[in-house]
């Protein structure tokens, strides 16, 4: 059964194309009213580098781990399929690659000898996960290249969508087509509103340097580092589906074309390696090379590639210093720099242990308060959400971040529950107060309190004859939502602050 | 592309153009046209083609109806705006055919129109409606709210009233403004106002009565700072001078206050139907602060406890003679 041919090369292009349209549609349509065909956890969710790990290290069986454990039977039969048809990141690569050169071969030992790096950063995300220590996030390649597509892409697109129908129709004076268009692209397609991310830079820098990568040798970050290519790779040691070479004259011209550097020398495979892209099957001149299920003779025997004893012993090595971390920082002064984190988030330990970086809570959020920390929450904290009342506040009725979330890091809520889930106090810091400081009719942050008593109550005293009202927060009402800081006119500092650490945060397990 | 294309290659073009050398007027020369292309991109467009950047505000048009006020009671609030307007000599008196109307109501925050923060939606699908009866070529209906635009516009139910009636329903953008300007000095001087409810042929403020922390009540007047731009917040230092000067600058041709259903405590979000009280009531009227000072009356306020009523009577802007006026009371 001959079921690939030259035209499978056709279909895999068509395929990756497919894929990380919809990995970015999926993400573009998480936004309120998250009316998106799929959900927005679609992808992580079927990822079993962060189901497997998160529910191992939680110690719990994360719902949507079946999907993840579908793909490694799927992978069983088929192979490192994904990493070859499906991946947006080695689609992206892929991409990048075509504009390198490519043409530095790694000498197949060094090849061979580096490819065994991403089993160590395997082992060493499942070792620190026996300790309950959540390390999958960092490589993942869908929290990467989903945090790209989120706080760096979307923004841009959109941003420069906008500028370009600012400057149609405010100097170029052509309102009357692109004002309408614009009204309409705002509502549907480019969404109300612009969102910022704090950081965005170094997250791009990320994903920048991956692509890089693959400029001077293909598909490197897949071949060395990926823990998800890794642990597809360890599920595909010996696939039904598998490359059969019928005819050869020794020419080479596989191993040269192969983009993961599968092909030895002898001109067998590393089934292990082999992202099934097909490229040897059309490269063959004399077309021998074959994919098939069907037992044939099978070129060279099957790679016994993984982990060496040393390896094993370094790595564990590793873990254990890693975790000895952990514990020299816990309750190391960590309540004093708290951060505002999403409402009924786990409590901090189990948060960031969690929390897998995707960025979809902050890709929801309608008013972007939500933003990746850097180090603010301390050096676990990197990339973890947390809320910035400067840019936006936590919208009273609003409960999508937590409908968002693939590993419940913020539990899905329903919005009668989650409008009293209180994130902090708000105080008032009189010093810089309109009403306070200067005796000006302001009370904007009353105005805007959501909590229908109105957690900030008036204190009215008489000055110069003229009633002035000054805010005062109740704070058995308060909620920190932080709108109160969010519109808050004194300037530059804010007169009024959320304060996190009575947050209400949800118990794990 | 050079396929052939190598660092080596790169630095030893780069040194090549270091070689060159640089005549004085050579060096002008590039000067000139550098400048002349940064012009030609940000100055030259902009000075031609852009939209203007200020403007004085409305001419008011000061409409003379059949009465000064036409208070409607009834149970549903679409008809008691058609009652209301109808009264007042119907919407061929403010809209004439061609023209381009804005109806502003307040959509500020993310509630439904149960809880009575935001205009109710009857009355801004009545008055679309109407408009479009009298020969409007466009309504719009938009406002800057307070909490996020697709919650308000949606929740508030306004947004599906008023499109199902043919409205144009949008985003007012932060970018698309004008800076106000008075022929008097006045503290909202520059101040960003969204462009549409300066540039339209007639204004109708659709303002709903509930109360409000700091002035006490949000009326009419209070429902202009929808169409600022910038900072709010700081609309509220001194706000009965401000209010009254962009009422003026505004000038609404048509007010229409809804009262159908009336927010009296934790204004102006509220939230809690506890403190909804229905008045099913709707007031029409072409002056502002006189359908301000009715509107004081229906929640037993004294007028003169709000700060721009107050201001408005100091400076003369309008008239406070409920006694005095003509008023129509039907239902």
């Amino acid at each position: 059964m001959r079921i690939f041919s030259r035209k499978a090369a056709f279909l895999r292009k068509l395929s990756q194309g497919f894929f990380l349209l919809l990995f970015i549609y999926i993400l573009w349509s998480t936004t309120y009213p998250l009316t998106g065909a799929l959900p927005p956890e679609t992808f992580f969710r079927t990822n079993p580098n962060i189901m497997l790990f998160t529910s191992l290290s939680e110690r719990l069986w994360l719902p949507g781990t079946f999907f993840a454990v579908i793909m490694l039977l799927l992978t069983l039969i088929l192979g490192r399929f994904y990493c070859g048809w499906i991946c947006p990141l080695g689609t992206l690569i892929d991409m990048s690659g075509k504009r390198g050169r490519n043409k530095a071969v790694v000498p197949q030992r060094l090849n061979f000898r580096l490819n065994k790096a991403k089993y160590a950063v395997t082992a060493l995300i499942l070792l620190a996960a026996a300790f309950s220590l959540q390390i999958a996030w960092a490589l993942d390649p869908m929290a990467i290249v989903g945090r790209f597509v989120s706080l760096n892409l979307i923004p841009a697109v959109t941003l420069s969508v906008e500028k370009a129908f600012i400057f149609l129709v405010r100097d170029m004076g052509w309102s009357d087509p692109f004002l309408e268009v614009y009204r309409h692209l705002k509502n549907s397609f480019l969404g109300v509103r612009v969102h910022f991310f704090a950081n965005s830079l170094i997250i791009f820098s990320f994903i920048a340097a991956i692509l890089a990568s693959a400029f001077f040798v293909s598909r490197s970050w897949c071949r060395y580092l990926c823990p998800l290519g890794a642990l597809y790779s360890l599920f595909s040691k010996a696939p039904l589906l598998r490359r059969k070479v019928e005819k050869c004259t020794n020419c080479g011209a596989c191993a040269s074309v192969c983009r993961m550097g599968a092909i030895k020398n002898d001109l067998s495979y590393d089934s292990g390696e082999c992202v099934l892209c097909m490229d040897c099957v059309y490269s063959c001149p004399v077309g021998g090379t074959r994919f098939s299920f069907r037992k044939g003779p099978a070129a060279g025997e099957e790679n016994k590639e993984g982990m060496g004893r040393r390896e094993f012993l370094i790595v564990l090595a590793g873990a254990f210093l890693s975790i000895g971390q952990r514990h020299r920082k816990r309750g190391a002064g960590k309540k004093d720099r708290p951060v505002i984190r999403p409402p009924a988030a786990l409590e901090e330990e189990d948060f960031t242990d969690r929390c897998i970086r995707c960025g979809n809570c902050m890709k929801v959020c309608p008013t972007n308060v939500i933003q990746p920390a850097f180090l603010e929450s301390g050096a676990r904290g990197i990339w973890t959400p947390h809320l910035v009342n400067k840019i936006g506040y936590c919208e009273y009725y609003c409960d999508l971040c937590g409908k968002v979330c693939p590993t419940e890091a913020i539990p899905p809520l329903p919005v009668e529950k989650k409008k009293h889930i209180r994130l902090g106090t708000a105080y008032v810091i009189k010093q810089r107060c309109l009403a306070w400081n200067d005796g000006l009719k302001c009370m904007v942050c009353e105005e805007h309190c959501p909590v229908p008593q109105k957690a900030i109550k008036q204190d009215i005293v008489e000055i110069n004859g003229e009633r002035v009202k000054r805010p005062v927060v109740e704070p058995t009402l308060c909620i920190g939502c932080g709108i109160c800081e969010n519109k808050c006119p004194a300037r530059p500092g804010r007169a009024i602050k959320v304060d996190p650490r009575t947050a209400e945060r949800t118990k794990a397990g | 592309m050079d396929r052939n294309f190598t660092p080596e290659k790169a630095l030893s073009k780069f040194q090549e153009i270091l070689k060159k050398e640089f005549s004085r007027r050579g060096f002008v020369k590039a000067l000139f046209f550098a400048a002349l292309a940064l012009l030609s991109r940000s100055f030259f467009p902009k000075r031609v083609f852009a939209l203007p950047r200020e403007t004085a505000g409305r001419a008011g048009k000061r409409i003379k109806a059949a009465h000064d006020l036409a208070v409607v009671k009834g149970k549903d609030p679409y008809t008691n705006t058609e009652k209301a307007v109808n009264a007042l000599g119907g919407m061929g008196l403010f809209v004439k055919p061609g023209d381009v109307v804005v109806v502003k109501p307040n959509i500020a925050w993310d509630r439904t129109p149960q809880q009575a923060a935001n205009t109710d939606p009857g009355v801004v699908a009545a008055l679309v409606s109407m408009c479009y009866a009298a020969g409007a070529k466009k309504v719009k209906v938009f406002d800057i709210t307070c909490n996020n635009e697709q919650r308000c516009y949606s929740n508030s139910g306004i947004a599906e009233a008023a499109r199902n009636k043919g409205a144009s329903v949008f985003f007012a953008d932060s970018w698309n403004i004008v800076k106000a300007r008075f022929p008097y000095p006045s503290q909202m001087e520059g101040w960003p106002i969204v462009r549409d409810a300066v540039e339209c042929d007639v204004f109708i403020n659709v303002p709903v009565l509930k109360h409000h922390g700091l002035t006490g009540l949000t009326l009419s007047m209070k429902n202009l700072m929808g169409v600022c731009a910038g900072t709010r917040g700081l609309i509220h230092i001194n706000i009965g001078r401000k209010l009254v000067d962009l009422t003026d600058y505004i000038s609404p041709d048509l007010t229409v206050i809804d009262a159908s259903r009336v927010l009296v405590r934790h204004g102006p979000s509220g939230g809690s139907l506890e403190d909804v009280v229905a008045m099913d009531t709707v007031i029409a009227g072409t002056d502002p602060v006189l359908a301000d000072t009715y509107a004081c009356t229906l929640v037993d306020r004294d007028p003169m406890s709000v700060p721009y009523i107050k201001e408005a009577v100091s400076r003369k802007f309008g008239s406070t003679d409920i006694a005095g006026a003509d008023i129509l009371k039907t239902g």
